[in-house]
């Protein structure tokens, strides 16, 4: 579903992302580790086409991303570390606009306030304005917005970091949830817990480089704290 | 896909704060300006009707006397005002309003309403032309420069375009909702404006009064576009909202305040006027050495000797009508050439300064749209002079009128003495001579007049909507 071929992208002199080859199937979650700078947002921001690549290919659904940019965005869904929505709408005003911008104007209220439902937002919440959500309410609508898009590919990058334990969790249940529904995950993160609890495969960058992948079902959690390490030194 | 962002950049402008403060602010300034505006005209236009009156009756009653002496007792015209100068009194306040016609001297309108204000009135009074010049685009600005940087600053940019839609419609959706916020302020007080000229029960000055209303409110309309396409091009370039800001408020204040004062000095500087102090004196001194150098004596010499061989007669008694009369009508012809010129100088200095003023437009979207706006409720410099124009035709006709009457009814006076060659005529004689009528120049003579105005605007325009298509071509999508 997701897939980079011999990706590069170069700012002047400093290359961001040097030859990545990835492939991310329909019901995976593959967790990207590294460091900060290390190219997990180029990647993301490349199969988005928010950047166009120095070189090589990104495919979502096997089309190339620079050439049909609109549409291949229908396949995607996209949580950033902070899902950002317009204060002054309400959760259910938010999510109803998302869907619309992706194509869907079919659903009626009530599908609006499942989707709500569905991710665990309080039942009260979808009609105060955004506002004055939690950032993990916040996260919750993001998802609610993949779900509407009935997303093939989901992109997040570090959508769990700030959150408390808890919400945290709920997250990951939902993550499985959309896996198991079929979808595509790409998942950078620093949670090398969550990588292990929540991904089937994970691979570890640095420095524009994937130097190394693993199935999470092979090791433990403490083989991938001890595998990254040795990678971060 | 527009329709939809349209929606919800309306819904969101609506809700902000924003939006309430300057909406009830820009209401309440737009509504007290036509009602102000209104007053003034209607009570104006009363003065003007009623001074018309009493000059016209003043000039029949004047009681018995010479013709000529009627000419030189005279008469006032009065200019009156269409309709829509409650909406736009242009230059009326600062142009004179009654010009005295009288025998052998042309003279300057005078009377301006700013000579009879209270310091504090010169400031300029409200009217809602210029609070739409002024203040519309300060309101479009208020509501719009977060559009594009905003959106980049909170990071919901992004999601937006993760979304897989295309800029060009995210660009329209957000033109078209800030658009109907702005009417939503707008359009319900231009709608009151019309309905007060509806109800009006003042004389209409000027034809193609819907026409012109229609024509005025593309022109404002085209004018809040160019500030919407340029805000939003603004918002899409500029890192922060706060650069948005600082730099659409920079060039409306450029626009709005430095440009319209600032163009009329540098027209003046480039086409000068005859200096005022000494246009009267220098215009006396040209018709006592005579137009071409030759003193009106002189020329008066000419003129009989000339009558005497045509009607082969010896002595000017002979003639077959009132030599003097004639010979005055002869005077005030070889007067004219002087005043043309002279007046004439005046006109086509202001006529340069005006062409001028409308090139300098390319510089700054005020100008043209205020040259339109004066243009079509016909208070204009245009309009003025036309005013002065008939004011003059109608002087040159009362005394020729006089004068012709002098010379064919007292032909028996030719052989006396100057001490009684007297015709004394009543209120019949001074009858001949019609009230004044202004006549405004028709539409398509103002329109002639402005279609560099139109094709500037309209030029402003298309280049906001490029920059705004070209600002979201190339907007970043992450703050740096």
């Amino acid at each position: 579903m997701l897939e980079a071929i011999d990706l590069r992208k170069s700012y002047g002199d400093h290359a961001a992302l040097e030859g990545l080859n990835l492939k991310v199937k329909a019901g995976d979650i593959y967790c990207l580790l590294g460091a900060n700078g290390a190219g997990k947002t180029t990647t993301i921001n490349l199969f988005l086409n928010f950047i166009e690549p120095t070189s090589g290919t990104a495919m979502v659904n096997g089309i190339d991303v620079t050439q049909s940019p609109l549409e291949t965005k229908r396949y995607l869904a996209y949580i950033p570390e902070q899902v950002m929505l317009y204060g002054n709408l309400t959760g259910i005003e938010n999510l109803e606009y998302f869907a619309r911008l992706g194509g869907h104007a079919e659903y009626s209220a009530a599908d609006y306030q499942s989707f709500l439902d569905r991710v665990g937002l309080q039942a009260n919440a979808a009609h105060l304005r955004v506002r004055t959500y939690s950032k993990g309410m916040r996260q919750k609508v993001g998802v609610a917005i993949a779900l509407a898009k009935q997303a093939k590919a989901l992109l997040l990058d570090e959508p769990t970091s700030g959150l408390d334990p808890k919400a945290s969790n709920e997250f990951s249940a939902l993550l499985l949830q959309l896996r198991n529904d079929g979808a595509a995950i790409l998942m950078a993160t620093h949670d090398l817990f969550r990588a292990k609890e929540t991904g089937n495969r994970i691979g570890i960058m640095k420095s524009g480089r994937l130097v190394q992948e693993l199935s999470t079902d092979e090791v433990s959690h403490a083989d991938v704290e001890r595998i990254y390490l040795e990678h971060m030194h | 896909m527009i329709r939809i962002i349209a929606r919800k950049e309306f819904t969101e402008i609506v809700r902000d704060g924003r939006f309430m403060w300057t909406a009830a602010l820009m209401v309440l300034l737009l509504l007290t300006a036509m009602l102000a505006g209104w007053q003034r005209h209607s009570s104006y236009m009363a003065t003007q009707a009623a001074a018309q009156g009493a000059t016209n009756t003043q000039w029949l009653k004047q009681g018995d006397k010479n013709p000529h002496t009627a000419a030189h007792y005279g008469n006032y015209a009065f200019k009156p005002l269409g309709p829509l100068a409650f909406f736009d009194n242009g230059v009326t306040n600062y142009t004179g309003t009654t010009v005295f016609m009288e025998a052998h001297k042309q003279n300057f309108a005078i009377a301006s309403p700013a000579a009879d204000t209270s310091a504090i009135g010169r400031f300029g009074e409200l009217n809602g032309a210029m609070i739409l010049q002024v203040l519309m685009p300060l309101l479009v600005i208020f509501l719009g420069f977060t559009a594009f940087a905003g959106e980049r600053e909170s990071g919901t940019i992004r999601q937006v375009m993760s979304m897989g839609i295309s800029r060009l419609s995210l660009l329209w959706g957000k033109a078209l909702g800030l658009g109907s916020a702005v009417l939503m302020v707008v359009l319900p007080c231009v709608i009151i404006g019309a309905v007060f000229i509806a109800m009006t029960d003042l004389p209409m000055v000027g034809e193609g009064l819907a026409t012109r209303i229609a024509l005025l409110t593309v022109a404002y309309l085209a004018y809040a576009g160019i500030f919407l396409f340029l805000t939003l091009a603004v918002s899409a370039w500029s890192r922060s909202p706060r650069t948005a800001l600082m730099v659409l408020v920079g060039f409306w204040a450029f626009t709005a305040f430095i440009m319209p004062k600032t163009a009329a000095e540098i027209s003046k500087a480039v086409y000068p006027s005859p200096p005022y102090g000494s246009f009267m004196a220098d215009m006396k001194a040209h018709r006592a050495r005579g137009f071409d150098g030759t003193p009106p004596w002189a020329e008066l010499g000419k003129f009989q000797g000339q009558m005497m061989r045509e009607y082969r007669v010896s002595d000017v008694k002979d003639l077959p009508f009132y030599w003097t009369a004639v010979r005055m009508q002869r005077l005030e012809e070889l007067d004219q050439r002087v005043f043309d010129q002279h007046f004439g100088a005046v006109t086509a200095a202001y006529a340069g300064q005006r062409r001028f003023q409308d090139r300098l437009g390319l510089l700054a979207p005020t100008l043209p749209l205020r040259s339109i706006s004066m243009g079509l409720a016909g208070t204009d410099l245009i309009q003025q002079q036309k005013f002065q124009d008939d004011a003059e035709s109608f002087r040159e006709a009362m005394v020729e009128k006089m004068n012709g009457y002098l010379s064919r009814a007292a032909v028996s006076l030719n052989g006396v003495s100057s001490a009684s060659n007297y015709l004394v005529a009543n209120e019949d004689v001074f009858a001949i001579v019609p009230p004044f009528r202004y006549q405004p120049p028709a539409l398509a003579t103002t329109l002639a007049e402005h279609w560099m105005n139109f094709a500037v605007l309209a030029f402003w325009l298309v280049a906001a909507i490029l920059l705004a298509l070209l600002g979201v071509k190339g907007m970043a999508l992450e703050r740096d």
